[in-house]
């Protein structure tokens, strides 16, 4: 069925191509595009936990704070109102409902997309590994991509482009066109009629090939022209977790840890 | 400024990132959901009066110093290296936030502010920066400290010619008897050590009401206010703190009453550890004379419409809210509430020092949202229960003329007592 399919003419030709031995400039794109698309990616997932972890252990050494810190009224339950404030973003949404909901979708969205590249390694299915749709069948990377357009344009006006540091504007760029580009690779495959070139079941065996640390070049299961845009996306992700841990996106694990100072009473003569 | 003070003062940055610190410095995403939160802001608005803009003065120096962003990409995060325009910005972040805790209030991430800013003072004093004036009246609270046993005696008669003004209030002393001594000082077997400001005015009403509650309390030798919290020299602070804990323990007291004094309250509650002895802010002590019918008010004395100002650090940082309504209740029939109020209060504006450096004129034109709020309220009594909130509403009052009258909470209780063979209507 598949060799109906003008997939299925551009991986033959892909393969095909892939046969011919490459040089010069060719031959040095290859060895780039293979460490960002393999050992890169193993390199980017260690310095992260790495970071994340090095980043941890030096607040809980640095110790705690002298005195309480907590804000009354005290909440009948801290942990759940602390729980509150970290997943529900109350304080945002009293004062400003457009940029919470925009919150809202932008980090269930994550969540999402999360589980939808999970969802792309063989072993791992929320959704039926024969379907050509991602999680989300492209809704997902709205979710995300949508939110950030506004919390860009938000940075250009007022008071919040007066607070904002060069370093904000790019790293909302960042994530701006690594969700354009999975945008393409995910809206390809779920809303046109031919598809992104590489289908989800592509992925999974390149997910598997990762998860299985087999080395091979992607290239063998990832064919067509659209593989450019594949490896750009894989290269933004790992700048992403190689930066992450350096920029506000600590709030990550820091905020349900500071919601508890502010809801926890620590003396109470 | 030389290398020698640009290494010492990153050395004294160090010594304030504890753990909670550290997170707040790093985990601020600039959403701006504080930018509104600050009165001055409210007032003036420009982004250096937000709790953000003032936190990332400090917060910049940080990455200059101590993440890799400020010495691989400093433009990045804007960093700023120690010389005399940084520093002129930190005293101004620093001594433009009166440590009110409000933006915590509303930062999704519960960044504390006034924390950051105490990394700010911390910098001023290691520069020789800080306000002199507050650091001067620290210095004297704890030379007066340790030079209390040569005062005593003085002390002790300034006292005794404050007996007729108490009296005039409550006629009996604090044992119950006419002829008994109304202002109890270095009172073995006291159960109760109250701790005044320096001045007669924190003393007479108090001392009325506890004598009209039967409490068997003494006077405190030394003034609750805590200059070393408002200079942000932690070393000043548990210093003068410390004059009153040893005190409270030499004297055995089981509680120690803080005078209407909204830091001195929160430094004594919060800032010194576990203690042998329960802080209490005055205004709950008298809460519990009137639940306790231990004492009985006159509620015709008030019969204007009355507000009632949150000090900050006795109502969201410290968690004081109902008391002094019940007291005002028990007061008049005509009390009215400020809005926003409870933690949602604006500051008055006079807090962090700014009262004790004078700063008449940034105080008054970055409190204009506080008057504002007072004139909406629509009443001509304003009480609260902080000396530094009093004298700030006082001069807001005087400023933009808003003709009320404002009154500490302690001194409407002193003169609506019901007296020995008065009748009251409960």
């Amino acid at each position: 069925m598949e060799g109906d399919t003008p997939v299925a003419a551009v991986t033959a030709a892909s393969q095909a191509v892939a046969q011919v031995a490459h040089t010069g400039f060719a031959l040095v794109m290859d060895k780039i595009y293979y460490f960002i698309m393999v050992p890169m990616v193993y390199l980017a997932i260690a310095f992260f936990i790495a970071a994340i972890v090095v980043k941890i252990v030096k607040m809980i050494q640095a110790g705690a704070a002298p005195y309480q810190l907590a804000i009354y009224p005290l909440p009948k339950h801290p942990k759940l109102a602390a729980l509150r404030d970290t997943f529900g973003m109350t304080q945002i949404r009293k004062k400003n409902p457009l940029f919470w909901f925009f919150l809202m979708m932008y980090h269930l969205g994550f969540l999402l997309l999360f589980l939808g590249h999970l969802d792309l390694f063989p072993q791992i299915n929320f959704v039926d590994p024969a379907s050509r749709h991602m999680l989300g069948a492209g809704a997902v990377g709205l979710m995300v991509t949508i939110p950030t357009f506004y919390f860009l344009g938000r940075r250009f006006r007022g008071a919040d482009r007066a607070i904002s540091t060069p370093g904000d504007y790019l790293f909302l760029l960042l994530l701006l066109f690594l969700f354009l580009l999975g945008d393409m690779i995910s809206w390809g495959n779920s809303w046109t009629a031919n598809g992104f070139v590489m289908t989800k079941q592509n992925f999974a065996q390149y997910f598997d090939g990762l998860a299985r640390f087999t080395f091979a070049d992607p290239r063998l299961v990832l064919h067509g022209s659209h593989y450019h845009f594949v490896v750009l996306h894989v290269l933004l992700a790992e700048l992403l977790l190689i930066v992450l841990p350096f920029t506000k996106v600590v709030h990550t694990f820091f905020a349900l840890p500071l919601n508890m100072v502010r809801r926890t009473i620590w003396t109470r003569k | 400024m030389d290398a020698k003070m640009s290494a010492g003062l990153k050395t004294l940055f160090e010594t304030k990132l504890n753990g909670v610190m550290r997170m707040y410095l790093d985990t601020c995403a600039r959403c701006g959901n504080c930018v509104d939160s600050c009165h001055v802001y409210a007032s003036m608005p420009e982004t250096k009066y937000t709790a953000v803009g003032r936190a990332e003065v400090v917060r910049k120096v940080f990455r200059r110093y101590f993440k890799m962003q400020g010495k691989f990409a400093p433009w990045l995060g804007e960093v700023l290296e120690f010389d005399d325009d940084t520093m002129d910005k930190v005293y101004e972040a620093a001594f433009t936030c009166t440590g009110c805790r409000r933006c915590m209030v509303h930062c999704p991430f519960a960044i504390d502010t006034q924390q950051v800013m105490s990394i700010a003072k911390a910098l001023l004093i290691g520069a020789d920066k800080e306000p002199k004036i507050l650091s001067m009246l620290a210095d004297m609270s704890i030379a007066k400290g340790e030079g209390i046993e040569e005062t005593r005696s003085d002390y002790a008669e300034a006292l005794r010619n404050l007996e007729p003004e108490v009296r005039s209030l409550w006629p009996l002393a604090a044992d119950g008897t006419p002829g008994g001594i109304a202002v109890p000082y270095e009172a073995k077997g006291a159960d109760l050590l109250y701790v005044p400001l320096a001045g007669s005015h924190s003393i007479v009403s108090a001392a009325a009401i506890m004598n009209a509650a039967g409490e068997k309390w003494s006077l405190s030798s030394f003034e609750a206010v805590n200059f070393g919290a408002f200079v942000g020299d932690s070393s000043k602070m548990k210093k003068i703190a410390a004059r009153i804990v040893d005190e409270a323990k030499r004297l055995g007291v089981k509680e120690v009453a803080v005078v209407e004094c909204g830091t001195a309250f929160r430094v004594l509650r919060h800032m010194i550890g576990e203690q042998p002895f329960r802080v209490l802010a005055f205004v709950e002590l008298i809460d519990r004379y009137l639940a306790q019918g231990r004492i009985h008010l006159h509620r015709d004395r008030l019969p204007e419409r009355t507000t009632y100002h949150d000090p900050c650090q006795i109502a969201r940082n410290s968690g004081v809210f109902e008391e002094p309504r019940r007291v005002l209740r028990a007061l008049t029939d005509n009390f009215v509430e400020m809005t926003p109020n409870r933690e949602e209060n604006w500051c008055c504006g006079g807090g962090g020092g700014l009262v004790a450096m004078g700063e008449q004129e940034f105080r008054m034109k970055s409190s204009k949202v506080k008057a504002d709020q007072m004139r909406a309220s629509g009443a001509t009594v304003v009480t609260t229960a902080c000396e530094n909130c009093h004298s700030q509403l006082s001069d807001l009052n005087e400023y933009y003329g808003l003709g009320v009258r404002v009154e500490f909470l302690s001194h409407l209780v002193g003169k609506a007592l019901v007296l020995p063979g008065e009748s009251w209507v409960a």
